[in-house]
């Protein structure tokens, strides 16, 4: 495998995919985001096997376990994507003060707030905001890879709702918040990589978001369950949530980008998945009633003053809701999963490809990525960068983050099949 | 004299106050547990399954109607067992070990329940030994095993490998559900049948138990 060195070309080339014009190669992303990374495992495995500088990988998402992609790595992975992070972890802490861990044997570098009790049975508990004294909000089972949340509805009285209990979470932001991301932005702003940005705020009832496992007691709708059913049942109050959490993230936009202006290539909008394998969690009506006019009035003020392009993340078989995605003001579509009904890369190509960027959708990460060979990898991945590459609109990365246990075997493979296809 | 038809559209239509205070009455008034359930609960999670399977419902609408079937059935549920009426089956249910994620199990549990079987769930992360014991102590004659993640995914194969080496796996039939679970994985592992969502989940519990 050969190294390849990023210069200016990373960033001319992913402006080229995203305006839809055919760059030079395919651009790539690794680590950009929360939903484009690798596990810390892998990473620390992938760097073993490349002869890369032996130090302990930073985790910077602990939720998933996700690991820091070093321009090194990125080097040799041909990554063309910086990050700019969030203001704090999902846990509510920062992303300082790096502390060595030892997750299943492996030493990595935690955040220093990134405080763990272990439960009777052996199970890993994480505390918002770093906080001990307050309930445990993640929990991994015993030997596993990454946290979930833990459910924590200690307060629901469903005849006495309040929209202000579901948006502690959102606020303003504050100075010294944007001092951070200014100066975030700077130290990302080598002129090498294109940045993308993922603030914070702007996203419309991820599931993943609403137990606020950063918060230390949670109030309003925090069950996944809960949440769900009041899409369909409480439309008014969650039309009053999203009402008001656009207004606030409107403002919060408007005043990074007084700090920041276009320094920054790709926004981060929302992680919500509106699709499962096989069918969807929503009706485009319902999608169009209840979240569109929020996306748009987010997408309007971005296109309107800079000159972001917007990502949306939503797994499984989403394309009903592309034609609304791309009304909205939506640029870039991702994992784009190609094995959920629907989402057959050669039709979305077709049907989607000159409106679109398919950020994702170069090789499954169900099944052939961690369980295949390397042949089946090489094969997938040539043949959706021959579908998908043709006129730009089109960034390399795994159907969602690398997961834990894939063999390096496998992301060499891919990492392989890209450089042979470009 | 309380209309029954209205139990059947609280179902279908999710509203669990609804569903409990039709019930409630219509036992005051002397209405037989079992036609209630078989006449109208029953019907009502086939048509919840008909118009998810046709897209006019979706997860919302199975969760709100399964716990509009669960709020009837706690009232129903002792009369019941009281009257020794037997169950369309019965199943052990739980998402396999180092796996969280209990939604996709949670509608399987409600929608087989309101076809009329009887439904242990052991919760989330659930280790083989409890899968095996609880298929000893409870008599059951369907497993069913769910994983949402990728990593988790190979738990369902030491689970149905626990119930082989226990001697237990010719008692039940298995079936597994999952995003990333197929077909084929279901043959792989030694499972009886996979299933693509909650609904279709039934129609094979239907299936496995009439074989």
């Amino acid at each position: 495998m050969t190294t390849v060195t990023a210069s200016t070309a990373s960033r001319q080339r992913l402006l080229d995919a995203l305006n839809h014009r055919q760059p030079d190669r395919i651009p790539v992303d690794f680590g950009g985001s929360a939903v484009t990374g690798i596990h810390v495992s892998c990473i620390a495995a992938l760097r073993d096997h490349l002869g890369l500088e032996k130090h302990p990988v930073k985790v910077t998402e602990p939720f998933q376990m996700l690991g820091e992609v070093e321009d090194d790595l990125k080097a040799a992975l041909g990554v063309d994507i910086k990050s700019v992070p969030g203001r704090k972890t999902m846990f509510g802490f920062a992303n300082k003060d790096w502390k060595p861990w030892l997750f299943n044997g492996l030493e990595v570098l935690v955040p220093g707030e990134f405080n763990i009790t272990t439960a009777e049975n052996g199970d890993i508990l994480i505390y918002p905001e770093g906080d001990v004294t307050a309930p445990p909000s993640g929990r991994m089972p015993k030997g596993f890879h990454f946290f979930d949340a833990i459910i924590r509805q200690n307060h629901l009285d469903p005849d006495h709702l309040d929209p202000a209990d579901n948006l502690e979470e959102f606020s303003p932001i504050a100075e010294a918040d944007l001092d951070n991301i200014a100066a975030d932005v700077k130290a990302a702003d080598t002129g090498q990589y294109a940045l993308f940005a993922s603030f914070g705020g702007t996203a419309l009832g991820d599931i993943a978001l609403v137990p606020a496992v950063n918060l230390k007691d949670p109030r309003g709708i925090r069950d996944v369950a809960e949440w769900y059913m009041s899409t369909r049942g409480r439309r008014d109050y969650i039309h009053k949530i999203f009402e008001r959490q656009t207004e606030i993230a409107v403002a919060n936009l408007e005043r990074i980008h007084g700090r920041i202006g276009n320094s920054i290539d790709i926004l981060f909008l929302c992680g919500t998945d509106f699709g499962t394998q096989s069918s969807s969690f929503c009706s485009v009506p319902t999608f169009r009633e209840l979240w569109f006019p929020y996306y748009k009035q987010m997408c309007d003020w971005v296109h309107g003053h800079t000159s972001w392009k917007i990502f949306k993340h939503t797994c499984g078989s989403s394309e009903r809701f592309y034609e609304s995605f791309i009304d909205a003001g939506i640029d870039i579509v991702n994992p784009v999963q190609c094995s959920a009904v629907g989402m057959e890369p050669e039709g979305l190509k077709a049907k989607y490809g000159g409106r679109l960027v398919f950020w994702g959708g170069g090789v499954d990460t169900q099944q052939v990525l961690p369980f295949g060979t390397p042949a089946q990898v090489r094969e997938q991945v040539l043949r959706r960068c021959e579908i998908f590459a043709p006129g730009g609109g089109f960034v390399f990365n795994s159907i969602h983050n690398i997961q834990a246990g894939t063999p390096v075997e496998n992301i060499l493979a891919m990492v392989d099949a890209l450089r042979e296809f470009s | 004299v309380t209309e029954l038809k209205k139990l059947y559209d609280a179902v279908v239509t999710g509203n669990a106050k609804e569903a409990a205070a039709i019930t409630k009455a219509a036992l005051a008034e002397g209405a037989d547990p079992a036609e209630l359930v078989g006449k109208y609960m029953i019907p009502a999670m086939d048509e919840v399954g008909r118009l998810f399977e046709c897209e006019d419902y979706f997860v919302p609408e199975l969760l709100l109607s399964g716990r509009a079937m669960k709020a009837a059935l706690e009232f129903l549920r002792p009369l019941l067992a009281a009257s020794g009426a037997e169950p369309a089956g019965k199943v052990i249910i739980g998402t396999v070990k180092g796996d969280l994620h209990d939604i996709g199990k949670n509608l399987v549990a409600a929608m087989l329940e309101g076809a009329g079987f009887e439904v242990t769930d052991l919760g989330t992360d659930v280790s083989p030994e409890k899968f095996v014991e609880a298929v000893s102590t409870k008599g059951a004659n369907i497993v069913c095993l769910s994983a949402l993640l990728t990593v988790t995914m190979p738990s369902m194969k030491t689970t149905v490998e626990a119930l082989n080496a226990a001697g237990v796996r010719d008692k039940v039939k298995i079936m597994i559900g999952g995003a990333q679970v197929t077909d084929s994985y279901a043959r792989e592992i030694g499972a009886d049948s996979y299933s693509e969502n909650a609904s279709a989940a039934v129609a094979t519990a239907r299936r496995l138990v009439a074989a």
